[in-house]
């Protein structure tokens, strides 16, 4: 995951910046080898500390040994998760207070911090939270050129695109792939492909990550990111204003979202678009989005999947028809997947709840 | 006072983290001494990662001999930045509302008690002047 330069920088930004001194020490501990497959730690109060290597659960020691065993664990106090949560709020919660009452703070270096609490509610309205009790850090990984394969599908011509929607279970790599496609499409690709003029509407800042209004991701050079902002309200304020060539938007779901869509396509703007589900006949089955995968609604579906620590994609049309089989060899390193090997059949073939499901449905085709 | 409205601005209107906050105010040199407590603290918070309350109370610790003030007023400047990030900026804007009020109150009784001692002082003379003449007398 931190094969890349930047990525290494901003993952020890993070430890620096934001880890509360015990922890800090046991990530730091951590073997570089398991360290590269780290994508998420979890911080609980009166909790061992747990980290997810390569989508598997492990617990952390006070000196980075990793065990499935929450006994040899590094516990943490509630102290250290209301230090980290001010260390992460920069000792200004009010600054922050817009993310706090979304569930999660966008940290310098583009990762993300989802926190857990006593929810405070003004009216109907969601205030805040105090009481934090759990933190989750996700590391941000902008994987460059992880979308150079499929890009080819999704071109219609030197200056046009298809509507393309991704669809996978969660933790397949539909952001990652859409924040590299987003960053493509801005910057074209020489002569075979010129760069369109690219919004994005980046509702929950995962695609840009901005920190203090500053894009921690590389999505191009023609690209316009409107942040926090909701998808129906984004896309009719880049419409007016911006006037792009394509709208780039994350996990499409909401009811109003199929109104919104469609208000881009009728002024003649491309979409791309990113959707849980495990299939193009599951998104189909969706109440309100399902619709923009009929006639006259995306026409490129890209399929997310992950077997065994294998990533696969899929681009098929609207119809269903495969456009390409690409499996991709981004087999997980050794270090983690490894680890498992040696655990018993069942465990080692549940892989991902991702791929199981994916296959028991039998899609895609 | 000027500042803390400045700092009230920045913190409840603007959202900006207390260190840049506080090292925007430092730079502003309107109020030469304290600008330069602002800045140290807004810097220690960035580089030690410390709360506002514990750069604060560095900084104001470390300041000491430079303001002529009494150690009851040290008290309550003190704890100035015990309370700030801590809270959404409702909370803030109370904080610094309550803060303007404790320094206003210390501004009058500073008043009051260069009053009560000019006063005494202007006696003091009287009655010195009158024992040089009766000695001289």
């Amino acid at each position: 995951m931190w094969h890349e330069k930047d990525g290494c920088e901003r993952f020890d930004e993070l430890i620096s910046l934001y880890l509360p001194e015990r922890i800090k020490a046991a990530v730091r501990g951590i073997k570089h080898e398991y360290l590269e497959e780290l994508e998420e730690l979890r911080i609980r109060a009166g909790q061992p500390l747990m980290g997810v290597f390569a989508g598997f659960d492990h617990f952390i020691g006070k000196d980075g040994f990793l065990s499935d065993n929450p006994q040899f664990a590094l516990t943490i106090s509630s102290k250290e998760v209301d230090n980290l949560f001010m260390l992460l709020c920069e000792h200004s919660v009010y600054a922050y207070q817009d993310d706090i009452s979304r569930g999660f703070i966008t940290l310098k270096g583009g990762h993300r911090a989802g926190i857990c609490g006593t929810v405070i509610y003004e009216g109907t309205v969601i205030k805040g939270m105090k009481d934090i009790s759990s933190v989750n850090i996700r590391f941000s990984r902008q994987i460059k050129d992880c979308a150079r394969d499929v890009f080819g599908y999704i071109v219609r011509n030197k200056q046009d695109i298809y509507n393309t929607l991704i669809l996978s279970p969660p933790r397949c790599g539909k952001t990652t792939l859409l924040r590299d496609l987003c960053r493509i499409v801005s910057s074209g690709t020489g002569v075979t492909f010129k760069g369109l003029r690219t919004a994005v509407i980046d509702e929950r800042s995962e695609l840009a990550a901005s920190y203090r209004g500053i894009p921690q991701n590389d999505l191009g050079p023609r690209t316009d990111v409107l942040d926090g902002c909701r998808k129906r309200e984004g896309i009719e304020i880049m419409l007016r204003g911006m006037a792009p060539q394509v709208i780039v938007v994350d996990e499409l779901g909401a009811n109003h979202d199929p109104d919104a869509i469609k208000m881009a396509w009728n002024a003649g703007v491309r979409i791309i678009a990113t959707a849980h589900a495990y299939g193009l006949d599951d998104f189909k089955r969706r109440l309100n989005v399902g619709q923009l995968a009929a006639k006259d609604g995306f026409e490129r579906i890209i399929l997310l999947g992950m077997d065994n620590g294998k990533r696969w994609v899929k681009v098929i049309d609207a119809n269903g028809n495969e456009l390409s089989g690409l499996v991709k060899g981004d087999r997980m390193p050794d270090g983690i997947h490894g680890m498992h090997s040696f655990r018993d059949e069942a465990f080692v073939k549940s892989g991902r709840e991702a791929a199981c499901i994916i296959k028991t449905l039998g899609d895609p085709a | 006072m000027e500042i803390l409205l400045n700092l009230k601005n920045r913190i409840c209107s603007l959202g900006i983290p207390l260190h840049a906050a506080f090292e925007d105010i430092g730079t502003d040199k309107t109020v030469e001494l304290w600008s330069e407590i602002f800045l140290n603290c807004g810097q220690i918070m960035k580089e030690q990662r410390l709360d506002a309350g514990s750069a604060w109370k560095k900084v104001i610790s470390e300041n000491r001999g430079l303001l002529p003030l009494e150690q009851a007023d040290w008290d309550s400047i003190n704890d100035f930045g015990e309370l700030l990030g801590k809270s959404d900026r409702l909370n803030q804007e109370s904080v610094l509302d309550m803060a303007r009020e404790s320094i206003a109150l210390l501004e009058k009784k500073a008043e009051e008690a260069m009053k009560t001692k000019g006063k005494l002082y202007r006696n003091l003379g009287a009655l010195c002047g009158a024992a040089v003449v009766i000695v001289l007398i």
